[in-house]
């Protein structure tokens, strides 16, 4: 990389993350984040903001984290409500009820199974999940957050937490049990 | 399967070993025998959901801070242009590992570490084709498989707990230390050691493996950051995690060497299945194998000691019966036949 390693000015600036670090952690943590910036602020778009400007602050800031996870999701928390109270829009939670049905019209099995992997065929059908339902698989699954904080972060109950995967769960088995062909 | 059974399952899955849940699972399990087929179809589905398949939406999502956070700003010029060229070289290593890292990464980070105060880690990582030595900041002593990562503290000397994650396959000479454990994740299994050799499988999508050939070594399931109880082993012993019980289990290895002969730069398969001989050739001679026969079910006993490709190929041709052809880094594979 030649001599631009050597400048002395390198100690004048050093983040807590390299870039390449910093790139990591934020692919690792883009897929649930985002559908949690989404859930809160209701509108893609702005959920993408909100989610950089949490990253930029960290990167400028140099800010150490130690528990990056927690950190994360609640920093994201935090820039969505003072966005949503800014733009002067209700944050209004989402009755249970008002969670539109599953679009299995929409759902293309057939789509799914010829990309053999089980493993994407299995997101693809998660991802037709309700978008609450999907952000608490997410949470529970790939970032490991237990019921309980799943709860304290979506503003709702324990037991709505578990309903949702359950629920989830029992999708999937359904879906896969009457293709089981394709599955195999 | 009703909500209840499921609620009970994820119970169990998770290690939460809530005694109750446990008692209501074994007496739903034992009614039916249909009961125990759904059983471990729930847990493939536990297991097969583990990880998020690769997706790029990220990517273009973080262009939009790149520019922002490599912009000089309050930094010199000088230090934009270490990023942009760390940045770019970081995007041709990607380019050149290709797939063999994508999956799996996710796991590597469930959970912060333990030591909170060591918010930075090294990374290191062997190319395909390549086998690398990597000497741990506390004289520990790794060698990483072609197309496998090892990620580590900067302060692992001073950490209370030596916590390492490993992607792929690895094998470890543990510096011995009583008071401070050596901890190793990879995929979902979590292995603990205070000082002792050991290799440990875990590429994305297989079975996960354990073989220890010096000391003793503690495994257990690590699901979503919680532990199950660890099994124990010794020399010549391993633990497999299999993916569709969901469990952990020990063997008995006839010659726990072989398990890392790949250091040396052998190849060494023991009625290993087809599938699997084929992927370490592509992670040891950077190619990608593309076969017209899946060859499910057979299986090859076979060693190779660093030799040339072309060798190995004549090999194969004569096993398995098959025709090949080469096209740049692609190996087209005929016909061939079991055993």
């Amino acid at each position: 990389m030649g001599n631009h390693s050597t400048a002395g000015s390198a100690e004048h600036h050093t983040p807590v993350y390299d870039l390449k670090t910093f790139e990591d952690l934020y692919r690792r943590m883009y897929p649930t984040l985002i559908k949690y910036a989404v859930y809160l602020v209701k509108d893609a778009e702005e959920a993408q903001l909100v989610l950089n400007d949490v990253f930029i602050s960290i990167w400028k800031n140099k800010v150490q984290i130690t528990e990056e996870k927690a950190y994360l999701f609640r920093s994201v928390k935090n820039a969505a409500l003072t966005y949503l109270k800014n733009s002067r829009m209700q944050f209004r939670i989402l009755e249970e009820e008002q969670i539109p049905l599953i679009p299995d019209q929409n759902a293309d099995p057939s789509q799914a199974y010829q990309e053999k992997d089980r493993n994407r065929a299995l997101y693809y059908l998660i991802d037709q999940l309700p978008e609450r339902r999907r952000l608490v698989f997410y949470l529970y699954r790939i970032d490991g957050f237990s019921y309980k904080e799943i709860a304290t972060l979506l503003d709702i109950s324990v037991r709505t937490v578990e309903d949702h995967l359950v629920k989830g769960f029992q999708f999937l088995q359904e879906k896969v049990t009457r293709h089981e062909e394709e599955f195999r | 399967m009703d909500q209840e059974i499921w609620k009970l399952i994820l119970s169990h899955v998770s290690g939460e070993n809530n005694e109750e849940n446990e008692i209501r699972l074994k007496e739903w399990l034992v009614k039916d025998p249909v009961h125990q087929q759904q059983f471990e179809q729930a847990c493939e589905l536990w297991n097969d959901t583990a990880e998020i398949p690769e997706q790029a939406g990220w990517k273009d999502s973080f262009a939009q801070i790149k520019s922002e956070v490599i912009k000089p700003d309050s930094v010199k010029a000088t230090e934009e242009k270490r990023l942009k060229v760390v940045f770019k070289r970081w995007i041709a290593a990607a380019a050149v590992l290709g797939g063999t890292i994508l999956l799996g990464i996710f796991f590597q980070n469930r959970r912060p570490a333990v030591h909170a105060e060591a918010a930075e880690w090294i990374t290191e990582t062997s190319a395909a084709g390549q086998i690398l030595k990597v000497l741990l900041p506390d004289s520990t002593e790794v060698w990483l498989n072609s197309g496998s990562r090892i990620r580590f503290p900067k302060n692992l000397q001073t950490s209370a707990i030596r916590n390492v994650q490993l992607t792929g396959e690895g094998f470890f000479k543990v510096k011995r230390d009583v008071r401070h454990p050596f901890i190793v994740k990879s995929l979902n299994l979590q292995t603990r050691v205070l000082g002792t050799s050991f290799n440990i499988k875990a590429w994305a999508k297989k079975q996960p493996e354990v073989t220890v050939m010096t000391g003793k070594v503690a495994v257990s399931r690590d699901s979503a950051g919680t532990q199950s109880a660890a099994i124990h082993l010794l020399p010549n012993q391993k633990a497999v995690y299999s993916r569709i019980s969901g469990k952990l289990h020990k063997e008995d290895v006839e010659e726990a060497a072989d398990a890392n002969a790949w250091i040396s730069g052998k190849l060494m398969f023991n009625q290993t299945p087809v599938q699997e001989v084929f992927e370490a050739i592509e992670r040891r001679y950077q190619v990608r194998i593309q076969s017209e026969h899946d060859f499910k079910g057979c299986k090859l006993t076979a060693s190779f000691k660093n030799i040339a490709l072309a060798e190995v190929l004549q090999t194969l041709k004569i096993t398995l019966d098959i025709h090949y052809a080469i096209n740049k880094q692609t190996i087209y594979i005929k016909g061939g036949k079991c055993n």
